[in-house]
């Protein structure tokens, strides 16, 4: 249940936007690609202070207690300034799966994610790269006390530098959470991405130590509720990114000069704006009614079908708004130094993310019932 | 007649309890949720109605008793004042009381309130002498008169400051030659605001009229016009020697232009709020996934991948105009939401039309009797008119360009150059 005010949210927006306006202009966003963590530490320890990191974690868990609507803020802002940054895999990923297996060991983890201290990663996906709850080929023996953890997952967001894993493996009871942090028994491959702004690794387990999360065999309800929290959150952000796209196109047709008019004077131009506009705003209500019904506010959609109504609409604003932002800027939109790229690059990795839009389509039609 | 009650402008619960009172008194509720039958109840997919004159009478009427019975309730004019029959609350009981009565099984009013109640009645209210005031409002808003918008002509549409229509003073009177079209319930209507052109030597806009004119009046011609879904909705009005006595002038001489933005501005605020209007059962996701049963195509990936998309645009819309509402109610400005949502309502109708026309196939080709079939025609005719009715799709993105992103002006001649000396259509170049 989210319990704060509209006010208190743009308060928070202005921070945040306040705070990416310094440590995520676009030198510093360069900066962040070019290192090789591949994100600022003094942004996300910045990120930590603000709190952005611990809104939507259990305060039994060590953090604030917010819901989605609160975290939603924070990703719209970091979609926005498309900052490098591993908020997606730590927090919503691998965050929402550890409150969600909880014990012991979840909340230890969730305390140092909190804090800033812990970075962690949700390595689900094996080598078909779909998203699954279940049928994992990756395999846990319950060792003595303690398991062992064979098997390979790809497509890990930020696991390269994860300093916990959260790993969904099958045992004799059915598939089940792990952690593993480590070092002995993994091996981690850094991949090229699509998206530049978001590193990915392939991680081989062999015979790895590993904790379980919660119970044996219970895994598949919590990976259908990351899938959901995924969508949310992914929604958010796409927003964000959309409206950046906006934003840059319109400001750009009303500089622009040809013909000896502002190009933004010219229907052809204005119409685009008004289109991308349009999808925007639908993308907005969606993403807003999704983040409210999954704090549970009555009076909202179902947030099952919100979900998925978000993951769908908003990842096809974020892709149209980044296509025609290109296509505004013209011939300077298609270069490295541009940013535009990059927006494109997110909008075209997110709708695939999770799937695909195929996936969140059946997702929709299952929960109408069709 | 029976007096309409002066409410006072009290706590919103209570109003809620008063308007369900009435309503509980006077309709049937809907049911909550109406399941889909396939192949029960009439077999048409209607937009446009194409009415024979008596069941087109028939449904007139019943929209006049029912807006007789919210007037005496109390709710005929909820943001009216009490002097000419309002209510004198706010637009958001206004709101209120429409999302109650779309619990209840009650006639349409459209006849009445799309144009003459949603449009008109607020623009003889800004501009109107008190006469005119007097004449028409609680009439109105009682369900004895129905107004007509006379504003569209054959070489002003999108360009609707660039009326034709002359109207000439004399004396007391001014007297009317030209013609209307487009004019929605003309037939039915005993009163229509017309735009006139009464300077030709200044710019368009500032040599404008507006006049209320009696529908039977000598001179005043209505004919059916037939729009392509086969129906006439809509009129031609042909206007000649028309006299209307000057207390019947809304605005200033020449100043028609600022009474016709605030019958616009009404208008954009009506259109959009509808919902998907008439064609919302035959697009929603149900009776969709019905269709695709009927024809065995519920497991066919591709077209379970169109229906998701067409579903999620408009849960999302359905969305966006909920919480637009809820911003209202919160006390909150209204936004550029409308024009989002009128949009997208148009978009949303005519791709699941599409949709459902290649799901029926060649049965929409020609009436083989089988139920849901052919009947999805009327619907699929009636699709090019949504987006061009109430504003262009093509006007409303230029007024969300310019209005709300900030976007320059197309540079033009038509502000400054006198009416007379500007270019029409098939003048040449």
């Amino acid at each position: 249940m989210s319990g704060t005010s509209l006010e208190e949210r743009e308060d928070l927006r202005r921070s945040l936007r306040d705070l990416l306006g310094r440590l995520a202009d676009e030198p510093a966003r360069q900066a962040a690609l070019d290192s090789d963590l591949g994100h600022d530490p003094v942004l996300w320890s910045r990120l930590a202070e603000l709190g952005a990191l611990s809104l939507a974690i259990p305060e039994d868990f060590g953090g604030a207690g917010y819901g989605a609507v609160e975290q939603s803020v924070v990703l719209e802002e970091l979609g926005r300034a498309l900052a490098p940054s591993p908020f997606l895999g730590t927090v919503v990923l691998a965050g929402t799966a550890l409150v969600a297996a909880g014990g012991e060991a979840a909340a230890d983890t969730l305390g140092g994610i909190a804090e800033g201290t812990t970075l962690a990663a949700l390595a689900l996906v094996e080598h078909d790269a779909q998203w699954r709850t279940s049928g994992f080929a990756t395999t846990a023996e319950a060792v003595g006390d303690g398991w062992r953890l064979t098997g390979a997952k790809t497509l890990v967001i930020d696991g390269s530098v994860a300093d916990a894993l959260v790993v969904a493996a099958e045992t004799a009871a059915g598939p089940s959470l792990f952690l593993v942090t480590g070092p002995d028994g993994i091996r981690r491959t850094p991949l090229t991405t699509l998206d530049l702004t978001r590193r990915m690794a392939a991680i081989t387990f062999d015979s790895a130590t590993a904790t379980l999360l919660g119970e044996a065999g219970a895994a598949a309800k919590v990976l259908d509720r990351v899938l959901d929290a995924a969508m949310v959150a992914l929604a958010a952000e796409q927003v964000g990114a959309a409206r950046a796209c906006l934003d840059a196109s319109v400001c750009y047709a009303k500089d622009r000069v040809q013909f000896g008019r502002q190009i933004g004077s010219f229907q052809a131009v204005k119409h685009r704006c008004a289109d991308m506009f349009t999808r925007v705003q639908l993308a907005t209500a969606a993403a807003q009614e999704a983040a409210h019904a999954a704090d549970g506010e009555p009076g909202r959609a179902p947030a099952e079908v919100a979900a998925a109504v978000a993951h769908l609409v908003c990842s096809e604003s974020a892709m149209v708004t980044a296509t025609e932002n290109i296509h505004v800027h013209g011939g300077i939109g298609f270069t490295w130094e541009h940013p535009a790229h990059l927006y494109f690059r997110r909008a075209k990795s997110s709708q695939l993310l999770l799937g695909g839009p195929g996936v969140g389509a059946e997702r929709l039609l299952t929960r109408l019932g069709s | 007649m029976s007096e309409p009650r002066s409410g006072q402008p009290g706590d919103m619960e209570d109003f809620v309890r008063e308007v369900r009172a009435f309503l509980d008194a006077s309709a049937a509720r809907l049911p909550n949720e109406q399941a889909i039958a396939w192949g029960e109840g009439p077999d048409r997919i209607t937009y446009f109605g194409d009415d024979s004159a008596e069941e087109s009478a028939r449904a007139v009427d019943a929209a006049r008793a029912w807006q007789k019975s919210r007037y005496a309730a109390g709710f005929g004019w909820i943001t009216g004042p009490p002097e000419f029959g309002g209510r004198g609350l706010t637009p958001v009981h206004d709101l209120v009381y429409d999302g109650i009565e779309a619990e209840y099984d009650t006639p349409d009013t459209g006849v009445l309130s799309l144009i003459g109640l949603g449009m008109i009645g607020p623009t003889i209210l800004a501009h109107g002498t008190d006469e005119s005031k007097a004449a028409y409002l609680p009439a109105m808003y009682a369900g004895d008169v129905i107004a007509c918008q006379l504003f569209s002509e054959p070489s002003a549409g999108s360009d609707l400051a660039n009326v034709s229509t002359r109207a000439v003073r004399d004396g007391d009177e001014w007297v009317i030659n030209g013609q209307k079209v487009w004019t929605s319930v003309a037939q039915h209507a005993q009163v229509g605001l017309a735009l006139c052109r009464t300077n030709p030597d200044q710019p368009k806009h500032k040599g404008i009229t507006a006049l209320l004119v009696d529908m039977d009046a000598p001179g005043v011609d209505v004919r059916p016009l037939r729009q392509m879904s086969g129906g006439a909705e809509f009129n031609e009005v042909f206007l000649t020697d028309v006299r209307v006595p000057d207390s019947r002038r809304l605005g200033e001489v020449d100043g028609g232009w600022r009474v016709a933005l605030t019958t616009l501005m009404n208008e954009r605020a009506s259109v959009g709020s509808e919902g998907a209007g008439p064609a919302a059962r035959a697009i929603s996701p149900a009776f969709l996934t019905a269709l695709l049963a009927e024809h065995g195509k519920l497991d066919d990936s591709s077209t379970r991948r169109k229906l998701a998309e067409l579903a999620a645009d408009q849960l999302a819309t359905s969305y966006l105009n909920r919480q637009a509402l809820d911003h209202l109610i919160a006390g909150g400005q209204p936004g550029p939401e409308a024009s989002v949502s009128k949009l997208m309502y148009s978009q949303n109708i005519t791709r699941a039309t599409h949709f459902a026309a290649e799901v029926v196939g060649p049965k929409l080709v020609a009436d083989t009797g089988e139920w849901g079939a052919y009947a999805w025609n009327e619907l699929l005719l009636s699709t090019p008119a949504l987006r061009i009715l109430g504003g262009t799709e093509d006007i409303m993105k230029n007024i969300l360009g310019e209005r709300v992103l900030g976007l320059p002006k197309e540079p033009s001649v038509d502000a400054t150059t006198a009416y007379r000396d500007l270019r029409t259509s098939g003048s040449g170049a």
